[in-house]
């Protein structure tokens, strides 16, 4: 009976394999990374690869090594960095809501970032910026302002007192995200002209190229992923409840307040140059939990570099499927992410993993 | 020792206690009883910090507890809840631990002492048996249990109980009461267990406080709260109050018409 | 099962690595949801400003940037399909080597290399591999797309939509300078601009002005969608010696089917011809029957290309507006 109920539970790893996950998810992100930066619309050839490698990619190239490191330096290997690092932030952020509200079907996006941020970025399009530094970086930053702005209204909302009921969160997110969703879709409209504009960027994808992107996103996401991997032994505690883990000494609503800040601001930072990409941050964390168990303080590192890795691999698809058109990133998450997540629910109907 | 002075706490504008006053001593069991909705749960919450008192305080060696921070607290008051509400997938073992968390670091580094207090602590609920399990797949009396095993890994001076008994058949009822007497009796902890059942609280409690409409009727040992006037009144229904033939404690029968 | 995760990852890593994904176009360019209309938008500077063309010059782009060349270019990518049109009406059409994906006219754009553009998404990888000294954009494009490319070290000039006829010739003469191709553009710009004339004259006499209902889109036959001011099309329509539904604000409105039937236009063109909206269909409309347009069998499809890519082709469109609102002039 006890060697059933080991074999049948996977999270009893004993000491010496406590590294494993760890290992495993850094090996396949690692496999991501090398092959968006190998792969894309345009085919380079291994042989040529390896020469560029050789030369380092530096000195006098000749054609056609001399645009194959343009493309790899220029363009792949910015790309892979923001692709990464949203995909690492979703997949945290993820992991971090579904523990904050102990809901199965919670993603990033659950209290109305994505639709505040949309309505954001629609505003700004509306407007002729000037073609400079801050006139690019507008539409980023509208949408990144109106993440954190939606968060707050939420939150202001959802309050009773001194707590902050989840489920009063949950409604005020939905109610919120509705409304900002019909605004952004009645702008839309109204302003015919940039329709494509807007529908690209909610489709989500790398609309900004360069490492600027990648700069302007690492401080946000530097602390918000820094307090969202030391919070795991939080999470834990707030599986039981908000009584239970108040009695066993944890400060539950500055614990929560902490969490869903540092998951928001991770979030909205995601958004504001990647668009509206959905599925990553919903399946990581479950795959994860399903293969590795629920104990946060390994589940969120492990859904960081998960949904970092998922991202990567969705992004060569986009570039590759029908190529020379890129697909938006939102698209394949979404295409590739419903089946996969049929999938992990057939597989896990006999076990009670949640 | 425990000691609660003037307790009032209201929802709202209902006021749910009034005043209450009590002390449970270390090394004592007090049963908390009362009709349903006099407030015991209501109590137990307020002393663990969980709701806000509008009055009074709660000390223990003159710390107020109601004012504490959650961390202080947690190392004096642990809490054996009444319908917990468990996460299946976690293992008895990660559950037990958790109690720890008052004396661990914020990422929840676990030592071998405190691997091993949550190991003795299951050993005297005897449900090291259950150690690999999923709470998930527990039975009542064992869930309960391992909710008591971690209240007693949290290594409190004050132990609360709210209604452990409501879902437990007779053995289990029995056998967790003799468990929790022993650890008043044997381990000093000063306990105070809400409980439903009279008779159960005549047999295994060492005082009684009697809870009606958020304000303490009676307070001593079993004789002089559980007299059958008293009763009555209390819960509204004639009763007779007869010698337990087995233990001569007060054994309290509903009067026939 | 983590082992085999890797197996299937280092396989597909080989097999996307060893297929080469198709480097020649598409043969018919996607449908989109959308129609693939330009906007004529405010742009800061309308008319860019050139130095005396000798061998390197410097022009102000629509986003107001200055870009310089050293020489006219000789390999140019065209982002947008009205600039492919420019570029082949000037005779600029051999110097393209890469084109977005609707780009479909003329014939010969066709066989070009495409670099993308359907969902505002274009492979910056494939515009790089062409190795172009320079990459043409217009309206449809945005400023992120431009900077991006810039960022690559390419040569972007961004042009502008116009919003009248003479900018759009000064476009192509714009056009013109930066691929050397100034006398053919000079050329062309008189032959349009002589096309333009004899639709004036011949429309000079004309004093009654049919009500023209332009339908972009009628998925919904209750709330079609039309032109309104800002388009070319309700330029052209006027033009053309009609004159478009009254109380329109927006560029492109989403008009009732009450207020159509209140203008009761004289001739209906279907913008949505090559979606497959046919005359009998709007026949068959409910509501539609009462329609001075559709009693007098005045339906006609029409091809929207004409009048919603920004180049030389307008005046096509403008010829053709003119046939179809006064067709009693071209006896």
């Amino acid at each position: 009976m006890i060697a059933r109920a080991r074999d049948a539970s996977p999270r009893r790893f004993p000491m010496r394999h406590r590294l494993l996950p760890l290992a495993w998810t850094l090996t396949f992100l690692g496999l991501a990374i090398l092959l968006s930066i190998a792969i894309g619309s345009v085919f380079i050839p291994p042989a040529d690869l390896w020469r560029l490698l050789a030369a380092g990619f530096s000195g006098a190239l000749p054609e056609p090594l001399a645009t194959y490191a343009l493309i790899i330096i220029g363009i792949r290997l910015p790309r892979t960095a923001l692709v990464a690092l949203t995909g690492a932030a979703l997949g945290a952020s993820g992991a971090a809501y579904q523990g904050l509200f102990r809901n199965p079907l919670a993603d990033p996006y659950l209290i109305g970032v994505a639709s505040g941020a949309g309505l954001g970025a629609v505003i700004a399009m509306s407007i002729q910026w000037p073609y400079s530094f801050w006139g690019l970086m507008a539409i980023p930053m509208a949408a990144f302002l109106a993440a954190l702005l939606t968060v707050l209204i939420v939150y202001s909302l959802a309050r009773v007192g001194r707590a902050v009921p989840t489920t009063n969160l949950i409604l005020a997110g939905v109610a919120f995200g509705s409304f900002a969703t019909a605004l952004t879709s009645f702008l839309m409209l109204r302003s015919s002209g940039e329709v494509r504009r807007a529908l690209g960027w909610l489709l989500g994808g790398a609309s900004q190229a360069g490492w600027m992107p990648v700069l302007g996103i690492l401080p946000y996401l530097v602390i918000g992923l820094s307090i969202l991997l030391l919070s795991g032994h939080a999470l834990n505690l707030l599986q039981f409840g908000d009584e239970q883990a108040h009695q066993l000494g944890l400060p539950v609503t500055r614990a929560k307040t902490i969490i869903l800040v540092a998951a928001s601001l991770a979030t909205a930072a995601a958004v504001a140059f990647a668009g509206i990409i959905g599925f990553v941050g919903l399946i990581v964390p479950h795959v994860m939990r399903m293969w590795f168990g629920g104990d946060y303080r390994r589940l969120l590192p492990l859904s960081l570099i998960g949904g970092a890795a998922a991202l990567l691999v969705a992004d060569v698809l986009a570039r590759v499927v029908l190529a020379p058109q890129e697909l938006p990133l939102g698209i394949i998450t979404a295409l590739a992410g419903a089946p996969f997540f049929l999938w992990v629910l057939r597989r896990s109907k006999n076990q009670g993993y949640w | 020792m425990l000691r609660i002075e003037n307790l009032s706490v209201s929802y709202g504008a209902r006021r749910v206690l009034h005043e209450v006053s009590l002390t449970v001593d270390n090394g004592e069991m007090l049963a908390l009883i009362g009709p349903n909705g006099a407030g015991k749960s209501t109590l137990v919450r307020a002393v663990s910090g969980f709701i806000p008192a509008q009055g009074g305080s709660a000390r223990k060696n003159g710390t107020n507890l109601l004012t504490a921070s959650a961390g202080e607290r947690a190392r004096v008051v642990s809490v054996v809840p009444q319908v917990a509400s468990l996460p299946p997938a976690f293992t008895v073992w990660e559950t037990v631990l958790l109690g720890r968390t008052p004396y661990l670091n914020f990422l929840g580094q676990v030592s071998s002492a405190d691997e091993d207090i949550a190991r003795q602590s299951l050993q005297r609920v005897d449900a090291l048996d259950l150690i690999d399990r999923r709470v998930g797949e527990l039975s009542g009396g064992e869930q309960q249990r391992v909710l008591l095993a971690r209240a007693l890994a949290q290594s409190t001076p004050i132990l609360l109980l709210d209604e452990p008994t409501s879902h437990l058949d007779l053995h289990h009822q029995v056998g967790l009461l003799e468990l929790v007497r022993a650890l008043a009796h044997q381990d000093g902890l000063a306990v105070l267990v809400a409980l439903h059942d009279l008779n159960l609280a005549a047999r295994y409690a060492d005082r009684i406080a009697l809870l009606v409409d958020g304000e303490v009727k009676a307070q001593g040992s079993p004789a002089e709260v559980l007299r059958p006037e008293v009763i009555s009144e209390a819960y509204h229904l004639p009763v007779q109050v007869i010698p337990n033939p087995l233990d001569q404690s007060p054994l309290v029968l509903p009067d026939s018409h | 099962m983590f082992r085999k995760l890797i197996i299937i990852l280092a396989a597909l890593a080989f097999t996307l690595a060893g297929c080469a994904p198709a480097a020649t176009p598409t043969s018919a360019p996607v449908p989109t949801a959308l129609p693939a209309v330009e906007v004529p938008t405010e742009v800061p500077t309308a008319a860019p400003t050139a130095s005396p063309t000798s061998a390197p010059l410097t022009i102000t782009d629509g986003l107001g940037r200055k870009v310089t060349l050293p020489a006219p270019a000789q390999k140019v990518v065209s982002m947008a399909p009205s600039n492919t049109e420019i570029l082949f009406a000037i005779s600029a059409g051999p110097q393209v080597v890469g084109r977005d994906e609707f780009s479909d006219y003329p014939a010969q754009a066709k066989s070009l290399p495409s670099v993308g553009g359907s969902m505002g998404q274009y492979s910056n990888e494939q515009i790089a591999a062409l190795k172009p000294d320079l990459v043409l954009a217009g309206g449809i494009n945005t400023p992120e797309q431009v900077k991006a490319l810039e960022d690559l070290g390419l040569t972007v000039f961004y042009l502008g939509n116009p919003s009248t006829l003479e900018e759009m010739y000064a476009n192509l003469e714009t056009v013109a300078k930066l691929t050397g191709h100034e006398s053919d553009a000079s050329t062309l710009i008189d032959s349009l601009k002589a096309r333009v004339k004899a639709v004036d004259d011949k429309l000079a006499g004309v004093t009654a002005k049919p009500i023209v209902f332009y339908e972009i889109d009628a998925s919904d036959p209750n709330k079609p969608y039309t032109t309104g001011p800002g388009t070319f099309i309700d330029l052209l329509i006027a033009r053309a010696g009609g004159q478009n539904l009254p109380g329109l604000k927006d560029p492109y409105p989403q008009v009732s089917l009450e207020q159509i039937v209140v203008a009761n236009p004289d001739i209906i063109l279907l913008g949505d011809a090559q979606y497959g909206t046919t005359p009998e269909a709007v026949a068959g409309r409910p509501g539609w029957a009462t329609i001075a347009a559709v009693k007098n069998n005045r339906v006609l499809p029409f091809d929207d290309n004409l009048v919603s890519r920004p180049g030389p082709r307008l005046v096509d469109g403008l010829e053709a507006l003119a046939k179809a609102i006064h067709p009693e002039m071209y006896k």
